[in-house]
């Protein structure tokens, strides 16, 4: 396949590009697309671009905006040429991911229990026992299967040489899978011919493993379990996916209004009366879930539901204090974590970290600030973030301050070079960077998504890959190369 | 179905019958000035008082324009958003009820919604002439048929469903009842004296009920009008005997039937009780009078089943 398929297409020195070689070629999950390009010339790209921009706004694909007055909701942005990744490659990334939740979730359980790897010195104690994610009220209880993250979000990103490294573990409240579905859905009714030409593995049986992954937890077995989806309400950024889950699942969307808990059994406020909630998948972060527990001050919380839950009678995913693991310092330590449990290697490895606790890495990232990106430990959403390259003299002295005043609070990075793919920018294919987010799974069973949620940075040379800053998404397709 | 979520669905479907009856309306409207001579008079005031509207005060508040009445009154009831009643209100309060209860409908439906949502933005602003006028109208009340039809065909028979049933048959013989009360006040002021026959082509028209108007009339032994046909018929869908057995059919499995099934009875007990023919057009407007107090009961008594939550459990324990 020649390079005239992306015309002009200038790709970033140094950069991986996910459709295209180094020496021009198109790589071989993208012939399919590179094919329609040549036979129909960018004209009909852009035309298909158009007709995606009104498919999602007719089927309502939005986010909302939290400052944004009435008009909270916000269309969708997604780009028109998908990103491909071969089916072996995916094989051993979803091996990976299945591999970190696992000990990610045996961590955790130690973590609230025994603490033998604290013992054994593998992760400073203190680090751990201070975090404000670790919630000393959640010691000793034991959910189903020893699992306390059953929804994780992981973040990869390639470096220059195209290999995926883990950016970040998401084990709160993970978002942005009902858009991987969205933007399939969107993509099929665009490019039908596409998915004629090529595997492209489904997505669609998300909603169906979550449930069934959800179901798993019930604490009374033999019935139907009564699953809610507990949401902050409509006003919750994420209020669209939990509505579409909500939705795709067929369970209850309810808010902390909707439930009671008497005698230490959670309750559903139906129009029939009460009836018993067994499992509750909360999108609610967990210190105001229970404001008996945790913050007095929570209004979106359900008095009594953390007791209800440490005696066994409802399950909650992820459970309470599973954001232990979710801190950018421990991520550090993952991989430690895996060869620790499991005694294996990690399949996936992280992204080179410094820790500014150690006194040795701090001084030589406080003395690389302009080459470095740090992150706030326990922020998500991309706030607080500093991109060393991108900063000023001033931002830097600004978090060298932050760092020294609490150096616990701050892990830095080398600046990667972040793949790129062929984007459609005012009418050009234009290189952007992206990452990608798969959404892993365990309760009873391990799954992972085929493919995950790939975002892209819109803003030429732009890192910053979020909806809420201006970013924008792709299809993801695992294409079947192993046949 | 949570308790929470009756009133969003019941109003969901208040809405999109609210808006499709409302081009109806208007349609019907404009029907009814077309088939009058030049030189009669259209009381606008009457048209904004049959929708709740205090029509001679608005009236006298508008800015001084170049648009006639008939353009200003459209454009209260088609664009304006801060007017309670017009189109883009309705279609503005019906996006907000159905992303509420988004996880209760089928997302083709969500989708029909969007498109109609769209539609509106798009094309609401141009009201210029009753040509242009008549088709957009014409084409919201087929987008509100077709999301109907959606749901119609793919809706689970649950609560959700009889409840958005009973949102729309509620407002529908509310709105049927307000076409009516338009018709006869813009034709006779109400009186002691024995309303005359009306025919009220141009309304059955709006309505789609002309065809069926005519079978009605060829098998029925007594005289009849278009009030007894409104009113009494029940295999046409827009009667107000049709809309109550619609209510009461869809009440039936909701735990509070029984409140709901006896308010429907006392407003099917108003029409037979009546000897329509016999009604003077005072009688008349205040049967339609009664019967709105009658729908605004019968809603009170949907939209609060009062379940009581922290008392005795076991009694309240669902299957």
């Amino acid at each position: 396949m020649g390079a005239k398929s992306f015309g002009h297409y200038q790709q970033i020195s140094q950069c991986f590009d996910e459709l295209v070689q180094a020496d021009g070629q198109i790589r071989p999950p993208a012939a399919a697309i590179a094919r329609f390009i040549d036979r129909h010339g960018s004209a009909e790209l852009i035309q298909r671009q158009e007709q995606l921009n009104q498919t999602i706004s007719a089927m309502g694909v939005c986010f909302t905006l939290y400052s944004d007055g009435n008009n909270i909701d916000r269309c969708w942005p997604l780009d028109v040429m998908p990103r491909t990744i071969p089916s072996s490659e995916w094989q051993k990334t979803s091996a990976g991911l299945k591999q970190r939740l696992a000990a990610l979730n045996l961590f955790i359980d130690d973590l609230y229990h025994d603490q033998r790897i604290l013992k054994d010195g593998k992760v400073p104690a203190d680090l751990v026992l201070d975090s404000r994610n670790y919630l000393a009220p959640c010691k000793g209880i034991s959910p189903r299967y020893g699992v306390w993250a059953n929804i994780c979000g992981t973040d990869l990103v390639r470096d220059g040489s195209g290999k995926f490294l883990v950016l970040e573990d998401n084990l709160r409240v993970p978002s942005g899978v009902s858009y991987m579905l969205e933007n399939r859905t969107v993509m099929k009714r665009v490019f039908p011919e596409l998915f004629a030409d090529s595997f492209i593995y489904p997505v669609d049986d998300y909603p169906h493993q979550l449930w069934r992954m959800l179901a798993s937890l019930s604490p009374r077995p033999g019935d139907v379990p009564c699953i809610v989806l507990l949401t902050p309400g409509v006003y919750n950024s994420a209020y669209f996916e939990h509505s579409f889950l909500a939705q795709q699942m067929g369970v209850e969307l309810a808010e902390n209004t909707d439930l009671l808990v008497q005698d230490d059994i959670v309750y559903l406020k139906t129009l029939h009366g009460l009836q018993r909630v067994d499992v509750i998948y909360r999108r609610v972060d967990d210190i105001f879930i229970d404001p008996q527990a945790f913050r007095p001050d929570s209004v979106l919380g359900i008095p009594g539901l953390i007791k209800a839950w440490a005696k066994g009678n409802v399950s909650i995913a992820n459970a309470p204090g599973s954001g232990v693991a979710d801190d950018k310092v421990i991520y550090a330590y993952v991989p430690e974590i895996i060869n620790y449990y499991l005694g294996e290697q990690p399949l996936i490895d992280n992204v080179p970290t410094y820790l500014c606790l150690d006194p040795k890495q701090r001084e030589y990232v406080l003395a690389n600030l302009g080459q470095l990106v740090v992150k706030p430990a326990n922020e998500s959403g991309g706030y607080g973030i500093l991109i060393g390259p991108r900063s000023t003299k001033e931002e830097q002295q600004q978090m060298a301050e932050a760092i020294k005043a609490n150096p616990r609070n701050f892990i830095a990075q080398p600046t990667l070079a972040l793949s790129t793919a062929p984007t459609l920018c005012d009418g050009v294919l234009e290189p952007r960077h992206l990452d990608l987010r798969p959404f892993i799974l365990q309760g009873r069973d391990l799954y992972c998504t085929t493919g995950g949620l790939s975002r892209v940075a819109l803003k030429k040379g732009s890192l910053v890959v979020n909806s809420s800053q201006g970013g924008g998404s792709k299809d993801t397709w695992i294409i079947n190369d192993e046949v | 179905m949570l308790l929470k979520s009756l009133d969003h669905i019941f109003w969901l479907g208040r809405y999109l019958e609210r808006l499709d009856d409302t081009a109806r309306l208007i349609n019907a409207t404009s029907h009814l000035l077309i088939d009058s001579h030049k030189d009669s008079q259209f009381s606008w005031p009457l048209l904004l008082d049959v929708l709740g509207q205090n029509g001679a005060e608005l009236l006298s508040q508008l800015p001084p324009s170049d648009l006639t009445v008939e353009q200003q009154v459209m454009s209260f009831l088609i664009t304006d958003a801060d007017s309670e009643v017009s189109i883009r209100s309705a279609c503005s309060a019906l996006k907000q009820n159905a992303r509420t209860v988004r996880q209760l409908i089928p997302r083709d439906m969500w989708e029909e919604l969007n498109s109609l949502d769209l539609f509106l933005q798009e094309h609401c602003q141009q009201l210029q002439g009753r040509q242009h006028r008549y088709r957009l109208m014409t084409e919201v009340s087929r987008r509100c048929q077709m999301v109907v039809g959606v749901l119609d065909g793919t809706m689970l028979r649950s609560d959700a469903f009889d409840l958005f049933n009973i949102g729309r048959h509620v407002e529908r013989a509310d709105m049927t009842t307000r076409i009516m009360d338009v018709m006869v006040l813009q034709q006779l002021q109400p009186t002691d004296i024995k309303r005359p026959r009306f025919r009220w082509t141009s309304i059955l028209n709006a309505l789609g009920g002309i065809e069926s108007y005519h079978y009605y009339l060829a098998h029925q032994n007594t005289e009849v009008d278009a009030v007894d046909y409104l009113l009494t018929y029940a295999d046409f869908p827009r009667s107000i005997a049709y809309c109550l057995h619609r209510v009461a059919a869809s009440a039936k499995a909701l735990p509070h039937s029984a409140a709901i099934l006896q308010r429907v009875w006392q407003l099917q007990d108003l029409l037979k009780t009546q000897n329509l023919s016999e009604l003077t057009t005072g009688q008349l407007h205040q049967l339609i009078d009664q019967f709105q107090t009658g729908i605004i009961e019968l809603h009170e008594v949907i939209s609060t089943p009062k379940p009581e939550f922290s008392t005795d459990l076991s009694q309240q324990m669902s299957a």
